[in-house]
C-alpha cells in the first residue's frame, strides 16, 4: 500500500475528525466498564503523540466532556490506552512510586505484517497488497477461536491497525484482571513459531498434535495452498524454495529436491509442494525406519512447513505486560489517512483494508451529504457508520457484562 | 515436650506414630511453638539454606529433573534428611521433620525483608517442595492433601469418556483409563497452559493426576508468598538481640551472585570511538550484536538493552553511549534518534522514569528470558543459533580445529550453554593445553556466568600475556 500524499491525515482533516465523527461517548462508556462515577476511566491512562511528535503520557479524565475538551485542544494523532491505575495518572507525581500501580487492563494482541517479511514474497517493510493481507485473516480466525473456546473468552474487539495490521482487545472482566504471568502463559499458548532471525526451522511439532495445534491446522489447511503456494509462490524461485527446503532436516531430499526443481521452470509451488511432500513420505516408510524417531520427523516436517509459513505471527511483548500501551480504535493512521475501525472476526475474509475510509473521504462524505428529513448523526451520514454501529453494539455487550456483575455483588452482599 | 503415640494396628503390628508430625511433606501453615537453643537456630538454619543453594545451582547447570532430584536428595541426606513415614523404622522422623519445620521458619525471617529476597527464598523453597511431593508414594500424597483439605473437582467418568479424544491429545503420555483428570481455572496452571500440556476448554484446565503436583505448589506458593508478605510486616518489630545478627549472618552467607556495577572499570576508558577495538574480549553474544549493528545500522528493543547494559557494564558512561549509539545508527535523522532511541539509552543509566540503575544481564537471565523473534539479534548464540549458524559463527570467529568445533557443539546439544560459552573462551583464548592432555571434563576456569565477567577475565587474561611477552 502507498500513501498518497493527498490521502495523509492533515491537521485540519484530524480537527475535523475529532470535532464531528470520533466517538467519545461509545468509547468512554467502553472503557469505564459502567462503574459508578466513571471511576474506572478516571484512573485510565491514555497517551498522546502529538503533530510535532512529542509524546505524552499519564493523561486522564473525568469523562466525556473533559476528554474531548483535551483531545480537540491537543489534536493527537495517535491514541494510545493504557491501563487502569490505582489512582488517577495525572496524579502520578505527587503520590509515593508504590501507590502508583496498574490495576487491570484488556488482554491485548498485536500482529504486524512486518514480522511476515521473511515469508511474503509479495511485499516487504510498511507495504501491504491483497495477497500478503490473507495471512491477518487466517491469524484472526485461528486466534479468536483459540479465545473464544480455550480461554472462554467473549468480549474480543478486532481492530484495524490502520496500515499494515491488527489488534485485538480482549475486555472480559476475567481477562482484564489477568496477572502478567497468566498473560505469559496464553502468549506462550499461542505462539508456536519460535526463533529469531538465526533460526531456519521455527516450528517444532510432536507426533501427537494438542486439540488446539489440530484445529488450527484445519483452519491452516483452507488456506495453505491458496496464499503459501499460489499467491506468495514459496516454492518459485530458487531464493524461495531454499528457505523452505532448510526446514528438513535431512540434507538427501533437499539436495534431491532442489537439484530436480533447477533443473525443470515449468512446474508451479502447487506442483513442487506435492513432490516435497511425497519425497517426505516415501523417505519417511522406507523399510527399517517406520517408527523411529527420524520417520516420526519427516512425518512432522510437512506440518512444520505448513505453519511456519501460515500461522500467526504475534509481538508477544504487548500482551505479557499490564502495562503495554497500545493504540485505541478509530485513530487516524497519519500515514495513511485510514481510521482504524473494528474488523468483525467472523467476516474477517471480507474485510479489505483498502476499502476503509479515510478522514479526507469521510470530510468528502460530509460535505455531499444532502439533508433530509430525518435528522441523523454526522456519522451515519458517512460509510464509517456500519464501524461505529458495531462498535456501540460491542460496547453493549461489555456495559451488560459489567451490569451483572455489579448486580450479583451486591446481591452477594445481602 | 509431646507424646509419642503408640498405635497398634489390625496386625497386631506396633507402630510409632508421630502426633505432631505424622507426614513428611509440610506446607509450614503453623509455626513451631518451643523452645531451642541459639545454635540449633543458626545450625538447623545454614544447613537448610546448603539444600536451597544447590537447587539453586543444580537449576542453572540446567540438569533434568531426574538429576537434579538425586542430587538434592545426596545433599538433603548430608544436611537435611528427611525420610518418609515408610522409613519409620530407620530413621529419627520425628527429629528430621522438627528440624525441617524450624529451619523453615528461620530462613523466612531470614528472607523476609526484600522484595528479591522473598523472591529467591519462594523459588527454592517450592522447587524443594516440588521435589519432595514427587518423591512421596500416592497413599501419604493423598493422605497429606486429606489432612490439608485440599480438593480438586474432578471429572466424572461419563465426562472424561465424552472428552477422551481431547484429553488424550493434550496428554498422550498418560494411561487415559486410569487417569484422573482434575479440573481448574486455567489461571491456576499457568505453567502447563504455556507449554500447551493440559487441555483447555472455556477456560478450564484439564490436569491429570500426574500433574497433580503442579496445583499443590501453586498453592504452597500461594501460601507461602502470602506469609512472607506478612512476615516482612511483623519483621520490624523484631528486636532479639541474639536473632538479629544470626539472621543477618544466614543473608551474608547467601544472597545469590549479583554482578554489582563499579566505577573501577578494568580497561583505561571506554569510548564510543574504541568500542570497536574491544570486541575481541566481547562473548559471542555481545560480538554478534555488535555486528549486526555495524551490519544493519540498527537493533531492536531487546538487543539495544542487553548489550547497551553490557556497554554500561564496561565502563561506557551515558554521553559516550549516545555518541556510540547515536553513530551507529547511522542511517536515521537526529530527530528520530531523538526522538525513538536516546530516551531507552538514558534510562538504562538510570536517568529518565523510575530512575532504576539497571545491571548488565547475566547469563541466566539472558539465555532463559525472552527467545528472539524473527529480526532479533538478542539472546545466547548457544542457545538461540540453529546448530549451523552456530558452526559458522564459531568457525569465523577463532575456533578452527574440528575437534574444538565438535567439543563446543556436544556441550550445547546437551543444553549446557555457559559450558559451552566457558569452552570457547579456554579454546580462543589458547587455553586448551587440558583439553589436548585429554581431560576433557576439566575446566581451566568457573563456568562463565555473566558476559561482562567473561570481558573481565579477557581483558586481564590480555593483560597478564601482554607483561609477560614484555619480559
Amino acid at each position: 500500500m502507498d500513501s498518497k500524499e493527498d490521502e495523509a491525515a492533515t491537521p485540519e482533516l484530524l480537527s475535523f475528525f475529532y470535532s464531528r465523527i470520533f466517538p467519545f461517548k461509545t468509547y468512554v462508556n467502553w472503557l469505564n466498564y459502567e462503574t459508578e462515577s466513571n471511576n474506572a476511566f478516571k484512573n485510565r491512562e491514555l497517551s498522546f503523540t502529538l503533530a510535532s511528535d512529542a509524546y505524552i503520557r499519564y493523561n486522564s479524565y473525568n469523562g466525556e466532556e473533559d476528554l474531548k475538551t483535551e483531545i480537540m485542544k491537543m489534536c493527537p494523532t495517535k491514541i494510545d490506552i493504557g491501563a487502569i491505575y490505582t489512582i488517577k495518572p495525572k496524579d502520578k507525581k505527587s503520590m509515593r512510586l508504590s501507590a502508583f500501580r496498574p490495576v487491570e487492563k484488556e488482554l491485548i494482541f498485536d500482529i504486524d505484517m512486518t514480522d511476515y517479511d521473511e515469508i511474503r514474497t509479495c511485499c516487504s517493510g510498511a507495504s501491504i497488497c491483497h495477497k500478503c493481507w490473507k495471512f491477518m485473516t487466517v491469524a484472526i480466525k485461528i486466534i479468536d477461536v483459540a479465545l473464544r473456546e480455550d480461554f472462554g473468552f467473549k468480549h474480543l474487539l478486532w481492530v484495524y491497525s490502520g496500515r499494515r495490521g491488527v489488534h485485538c482487545w480482549v475486555c472480559d472482566e476475567n481477562a482484564r484482571k489477568l496477572s502478567n504471568e497468566s498473560r505469559a502463559a496464553i502468549v506462550s499458548y499461542l505462539a508456536v513459531i519460535k526463533g529469531g532471525a538465526q533460526v531456519r526451522k521455527k516450528v517444532q511439532l510432536n507426533r501427537t498434535l494438542h486439540p488446539f495445534l489440530r484445529r488450527s491446522l484445519r483452519i491452516i489447511e483452507n488456506y495453505f495452498e491458496d496464499i503459501v503456494l499460489k499467491d506468495q509462490d514459496v516454492l518459485g524461485s530458487e531464493e524461495n524454495w531454499s528457505k523452505v527446503l532448510n526446514c528438513i532436516q535431512d540434507d538427501e531430499i533437499i539436495k534431491k529436491l532442489s537439484n530436480k526443481w533447477n533443473g525443470s521452470n515449468s512446474k508451479s509451488s502447487v506442483q513442487k509442494w506435492e513432490e516435497l511432500v511425497n519425497e517426505l513420505e516415501h523417505a519417511a516408510s522406507v523399510s527399517g525406519r517406520k517408527l523411529s524417531k527420524k520417520a516420526e520427523q519427516l512425518q512432522i516436517c510437512k506440518l512444520e512447513i505448513m505453519f511456519q509459513y501460515t500461522y500467526p505471527r504475534l509481538d508477544e511483548a504487548v500482551s505479557k505486560n499490564m502495562n503495554h500501551l497500545l493504540k485505541g480504535p478509530f485513530c487516524v493512521h497519519p500515514k495513511t489517512g485510514r481510521v482504524c475501525v473494528p474488523i468483525q472476526p467472523d467476516d474477517c475474509e471480507n474485510f479489505d483494508p483498502f476499502e476503509v475510509p479515510t478522514v479526507s473521504s469521510l470530510y468528502q462524505e460530509l460535505n455531499l451529504y444532502i439533508e433530509g428529513e430525518r435528522k441523523v448523526q454526522d456519522y451515519e451520514k458517512t460509510s464509517l457508520k456500519p464501524y461505529i454501529k458495531y462498535f456501540d453494539n460491542f460496547v453493549k455487550g461489555t456495559s451488560k457484562e459489567a451490569r451483572e456483575k455489579n448486580r450479583a455483588q451486591v446481591s452477594m452482599e445481602f | 515436650m509431646f507424646s509419642k503415640r503408640t498405635l497398634v494396628s489390625e496386625t497386631g503390628e506396633v507402630k510409632n506414630h508421630n502426633q505432631k508430625y505424622p507426614y513428611r511433606l509440610n506446607f509450614y501453615n503453623i509455626p513451631p511453638i518451643e523452645e531451642i537453643t541459639t545454635e540449633e537456630f543458626e545450625v538447623f538454619a545454614l544447613d537448610r539454606l546448603q539444600v536451597l543453594k544447590a537447587i539453586e545451582s543444580a537449576s542453572l547447570r540446567s540438569k533434568t529433573e531426574l538429576q537434579v532430584a538425586d542430587h538434592i536428595r545426596d545433599i538433603s541426606n548430608q544436611y537435611l534428611p528427611l525420610h518418609s513415614t515408610e522409613g519409620a523404622k530407620n530413621y529419627p522422623l520425628e527429629e528430621e521433620r522438627r528440624k525441617d519445620h524450624i529451619s523453615h521458619f528461620i530462613l523466612r525471617l531470614a528472607y523476609c525483608r526484600t522484595e528479591e529476597l522473598r523472591k529467591w527464598f519462594i523459588k527454592q523453597e517450592c522447587a524443594l517442595f516440588r521435589i519432595r511431593f514427587i518423591e512421596e508414594n500416592k497413599e501419604e500424597r493423598q493422605a497429606f492433601l486429606n489432612n490439608e483439605r485440599l480438593y480438586w473437582n474432578d471429572l466424572t467418568q461419563n465426562e472424561k469418556e465424552s472428552m477422551k479424544n481431547e484429553l488424550s491429545q493434550a496428554n498422550p503420555h498418560i494411561k487415559f483409563n486410569d487417569e484422573t483428570f482434575f479440573i481448574v481455572n486455567f489461571e491456576q496452571v499457568p505453567d502447563l497452559v504455556a507449554r500447551r500440556a493440559v487441555y483447555i476448554k472455556a477456560g478450564k484446565a484439564y490436569v491429570p493426576i500426574s500433574e497433580q503436583v503442579t496445583l499443590v505448589v501453586v498453592e504452597f506458593r500461594k501460601r507461602l508468598s502470602a506469609a512472607l508478605d506478612l512476615a516482612s510486616r511483623a519483621f520490624p518489630s523484631i528486636d532479639d538481640e541474639r536473632i538479629l545478627p544470626l539472621l543477618n549472618n544466614i543473608n551474608q552467607q547467601y544472597l545469590g551472585k549479583a554482578y554489582v556495577f563499579n566505577n573501577d572499570t578494568i580497561v583505561d576508558k571506554v569510548t564510543a570511538d574504541n568500542v570497536d577495538q574491544m570486541v575481541g574480549h566481547f562473548p559471542l553474544c555481545m560480538m554478534h550484536m555488535h555486528r549486526k549493528l555495524r551490519e544493519l545500522h540498527h537493533l531492536k528493543h531487546y538487543a539495544r538493552m542487553q548489550y547497551s547494559l553490557f556497554l554500561k557494564g564496561i565502563g561506557l558512561t551515558v554521553e559516550e553511549a549516545l555518541i556510540f549509539w547515536r553513530k551507529s545508527f547511522s542511517s536515521i535523522t537526529d530527530e528520530k534518534f531523538q526522538k525513538e532511541y536516546a530516551y531507552n539509552i538514558r534510562h538504562n543509566y538510570g536517568m529518565e522514569g523510575k530512575r532504576q540503575d539497571y545491571l548488565p544481564l547475566n547469563c541466566n537471565s539472558i539465555i532463559m528470558h525472552k527467545q528472539p523473534g524473527p529480526g532479533e539479534q538478542h539472546g545466547c548464540p548457544f542457545k538461540h543459533f540453529s546448530e549451523d549458524n552456530l558452526k559458522v559463527f564459531l568457525t569465523q570467529t577463532g575456533v578452527k580445529k574440528d575437534e574444538h568445533l565438535k567439543a563446543i557443539l556436544d556441550i550445547v546439544k546437551g543444553k549446557h550453554y555457559q559450558v559451552a560459552c566457558t569452552k570457547y573462551f579456554e579454546i580462543t583464548k589458547c587455553l586448551e593445553d587440558s583439553i589436548s592432555r585429554g581431560d576433557g571434563e576439566r575446566h581451566l576456569m568457573e563456568t562463565i556466568t555473566h558476559p561482562n565477567s567473561y570481558f573481565k577475565q579477557s581483558v586481564t587474561l590480555s593483560k597478564i600475556n601482554n607483561s609477560q611477552n614484555s619480559k
